[in-house]
């Protein structure tokens, strides 16, 4: 099953992309921050990245930008916000994001778009 | 495993700090070349009240992470009004870095920021108003979980009160109720608001 790694400072968003993600029969890791998150990404590999922007510590642009620098297998990531302008999207795939999300998410946008990623779907 | 570099303690060389250290040369010397420079005049003005705005201005403008770091600790223990001004400022930079950096430092002024919040919570920009909500999530004030419950029975972003269920998972009292079933009614066609507040309301019961 593919493993997806959810980052995101808020409980409960976690907790509602892990119950749709879920679903949708993927393995669900989570960390609360990008410095949390890259060290989860340098112990094992994922399939694909959920992430948050605004975080203490390392924010996701942070975050990718780490990610995207190192020697990994390198998965799609989604970079999903509250920030709705222009000016976030273009920064974000400018660190690496493939897709970028407007918060909150509805359950089947979320997993066609992970699926569509994953090359489960074709978009 | 450094990750990422965050702060920085090197040693202010002996000449360094035996130059001007009056809050007039200090402050002059927020603008010099040399980060150790900026660092250490920094956080020499913590005994320099007058320091608050100019410290503000800087914040903005400053690149190198352990001087933004120190200003920040500097202006948090002046924390004046140009001191909070400055910080609130800093919400609505492009950075998340420092906006997340000025929540930080809000959160440790509980009675300085208190008296600014409602206008916060208010605030035009709804951005500005998520990262208000942010700065309650550790904000030791009585005023909390009000506040909160003003957000989500007058806010009309979906996002805005999605971030203040978030918290009224964490801190919501009984009082919470009758709000979190009229957010609910508002946004009934919203998965996540219909998740969160499921949340928020099963805790508590449990409570």
């Amino acid at each position: 099953m593919k493993r997806i790694l959810i980052i995101d400072d808020a409980a409960t968003v976690r907790l509602y992309h892990r119950e749709i993600l879920e679903t949708g029969s993927f393995v669900v890791e989570e960390a609360m921050n990008g410095v949390e998150a890259l060290e989860k990404a340098l112990q094992s590999s994922f399939d694909l990245y959920l992430v948050d922007i605004n975080m203490p510590k390392l924010d996701g642009y942070g975050f990718l930008r780490e990610l995207r620098s190192r020697d990994l297998p390198q998965a799609p990531a989604i970079m999903i916000s509250t920030e709705a302008q222009a000016f976030d999207e273009q920064r974000a795939y400018a660190a690496g994001a493939n897709l970028y999300l407007i918060k909150p998410v509805k359950p089947d946008q979320l997993l066609a778009q992970v699926r569509v990623l994953l090359g489960e779907l074709t978009p | 495993m450094a990750l990422i570099k965050t702060q920085t303690d090197e040693p202010m060389t002996e000449d360094e700090h035996e130059e001007t250290r009056d809050c007039k040369g200090l402050m002059a010397r927020l603008s010099a070349a040399d980060p150790n420079t900026r660092r250490w005049a920094a956080r020499d003005l913590m005994d320099c009240p007058q320091a608050s705005a100019l410290l503000a201005e800087r914040l903005s403008q400053e690149d190198d992470i352990s001087v933004r770091e120190v200003i920040l600790t500097t202006l948090t223990s002046l924390g004046d009004d140009q001191a909070v001004a400055g910080l609130v400022a800093c919400l609505r930079s492009e950075e998340p870095a420092l906006r997340n950096a000025a929540i930080e430092a809000m959160q440790r002024l509980p009675d300085k920021v208190a008296p600014i919040m409602r206008a916060l919570l208010t605030d035009p920009d709804s951005d500005v108003r998520i990262f208000a909500v942010s700065i309650l999530q550790s904000l030791c004030h009585p005023e909390v979980e009000t506040w909160l419950l003003e957000v989500i029975d007058q806010d009309s972003h979906l996002n805005v009160c999605g971030v203040a269920v978030d918290l009224l998972s964490e801190v919501g009292t009984e009082a919470a109720r009758a709000s979190l079933l009229r957010l609910q009614a508002r946004f009934a066609d919203e998965p996540y608001i219909r998740f969160a507040t499921d949340l928020a309301l099963g805790r508590l019961r449990e409570a």
